[in-house]
């Protein structure tokens, strides 16, 4: 039961990070005790996912994160570790999250994985979700969050990044999530299961529509950077905990946008305030959501 | 005379010509490119390499074939790396140019693929950048947030993929609808048409 989280970190030559993630007193995130810039991306998923672990009492994440800025450097030394971590760790869920969306390294990875981690349910998100996609091993994956322009790429079969693609990109003008989640699938773009985030988050199984959520709407979460990543580490906490993965989408759509609402959500507020708020709505909450209140 | 002089092309490449690609192993060094060959006249665009040739994160530069020799003399003085160039163009996507706005009262988000940028209107101030999933946009939000938009370096300019490449559209978005209220404020206050 244990979640291993497989990212980078906004530092320039940033050291590989290794070990249980935690949230200091201030806020920030630390691994192994370490602290991370608290930022959009990595460090808002992993304050997510620490947050479910301690409300259920479960192990908390553990992270294999490196510096990147967005040249690769930190991705090639995380994949060059994963391996080694794996194999020691034991996750039961490992996640891609923020890295550079290189075909050839994630179809390596995928395929020891296959080899050393057979049971492991594997989740992406952000470039880990890009290269998944890009390198067509997204059917090997378990769990995985677009938002609306990002559907819109994994039911592309041609493009291999979300910046080509120009069609239902917001979410308007003919978007259709049952469409394009079908479509993802028969393609082989999409996992198993697709939480697809937008103004109704949609859960689709095997490219059909299994739940939506919609209530309650907080259209100022879009504006605030890491609110799709608290998505992502909130449900894979949750599928880390044993939900099974439509309860651990459902029930990560359905904290995110209440804890927007508690926060009072404004633009100009940051993921780090609803990684805040998630444990008054998790105590409040999640027994009538999923029926988990003790794993 | 200079055998390669700089160029003073105004025809869209593509139109009319076979079109060439420059590859290259990182997205800003082919962002590097299209800075250096538009400063030397050449008109370029953007655009994903075909499926074949790609390796992820993915952008080339598209030029005329005719065009090849003196730019890639352009490329290697200014020092940008280049893998290799490829005759053909075919295959090849346009990056997403689709633009859009919400208007929040006190603040302003612009939409640019799927990257968003979001100021508050009376300060310019950049309150958040959120979208993506490549790892320099974490590096954006960070070294963007808290500042000025008037005052900050391009996305272009920071960023090392195409999601930083979205981000600077919206960036320069938010630049231009700042700047249209700002000069309807004066033009109200000075009385101006």
């Amino acid at each position: 039961m244990t979640l291993l989280v497989i990212a980078t970190y906004p530092v320039v030559d940033g050291p590989v990070l290794e070990g249980p993630v935690t949230i200091e007193p201030d806020g920030a995130i630390a691994i192994g005790g370490t602290r991370v810039p608290s930022s959009q991306g990595t460090s808002a998923m992993l304050g997510a996912a620490v947050q479910v672990a301690a409300h259920l009492g479960t192990p908390p994440p553990h992270a294999l994160v490196a510096g990147d800025i967005g040249r690769g450097d930190g991705t090639r030394a995380v994949y060059e570790r994963l391996s080694e971590a794996v194999k020691r760790i034991g996750p039961s869920v490992i996640a891609f999250h923020y890295m550079q969306p290189v075909m050839a390294l994630m179809r390596k990875a995928v395929h020891e994985l296959a080899e050393i981690a057979p049971d492991a349910l594997l989740v992406a998100d952000a470039g880990g979700m890009y290269a998944a996609k890009a390198a067509g091993l997204a059917t090997r994956f378990e769990l995985m969050t677009p938002d609306v322009g990002e559907v819109g790429f994994l039911a592309d079969p041609e493009v291999t990044h979300p910046a080509y693609v120009s069609h239902y990109l917001f979410g308007n003008d003919g978007f259709d999530p049952v469409a394009l989640a079908a479509t993802a699938h028969e393609t082989g773009g999409a996992s198993r299961v697709l939480l697809i985030k937008g103004v109704r988050d949609h859960i689709a199984e095997y490219g059909a529509i299994a739940e939506v959520v919609d209530e309650p709407c907080v259209p100022e979460l879009e504006a605030i950077g890491g609110t799709g990543d608290t998505v992502a580490g909130l449900a894979s906490a949750f599928l880390a905990a044993g939900f099974p993965t439509v309860d651990a989408a459902r029930c990560a759509s359905l904290a995110n946008r209440e804890a927007g609402r508690a926060m009072g959500a404004t633009p100009a507020m940051h993921a780090s305030d609803l990684v805040a708020a998630l444990p008054g709505v998790l105590a409040d909450n999640l027994c009538r959501w999923g029926g988990a209140c003790v794993v | 005379m200079a055998l390669f002089a700089r160029k003073d092309r105004k025809t869209a490449p593509g139109a009319d010509e076979a079109l060439g690609l420059f590859l290259f192993d990182a997205v800003n060094d082919a962002l590097s490119a299209e800075r250096v060959l538009k400063a030397a006249g050449y008109e370029v665009s953007l655009v994903a390499p075909p499926a074949h040739l790609r390796a992820g994160c993915d952008l080339s530069v598209a030029l005329p074939r005719v065009e090849h020799i003196g730019a890639e003399r352009e490329l290697i003085d200014a020092g940008v790396p280049l893998r290799e160039w490829v005759a053909d163009a075919e295959g090849t996507a346009e990056v997403c140019d689709l633009v859009t706005s919400v208007d929040f009262g006190q603040w302003l988000m612009v939409r640019a693929g799927n990257m968003k940028i979001v100021v508050e209107k009376d300060t310019g101030l950049i309150v958040n950048t959120s979208g993506g999933g490549c790892p320099d946009i974490p590096y954006l939000n960070l070294a963007l947030v808290g500042k000025r938009v008037d005052e900050v370096p391009r996305p272009k300019d920071l960023g090392y993929t195409l999601c930083g490449l979205m981000l600077d559209r919206a960036y320069q978005e938010v630049r231009a609808q700042l700047d249209a209220r700002e000069m309807e404020t004066v033009g109200v206050g000075g009385g101006a048409v």
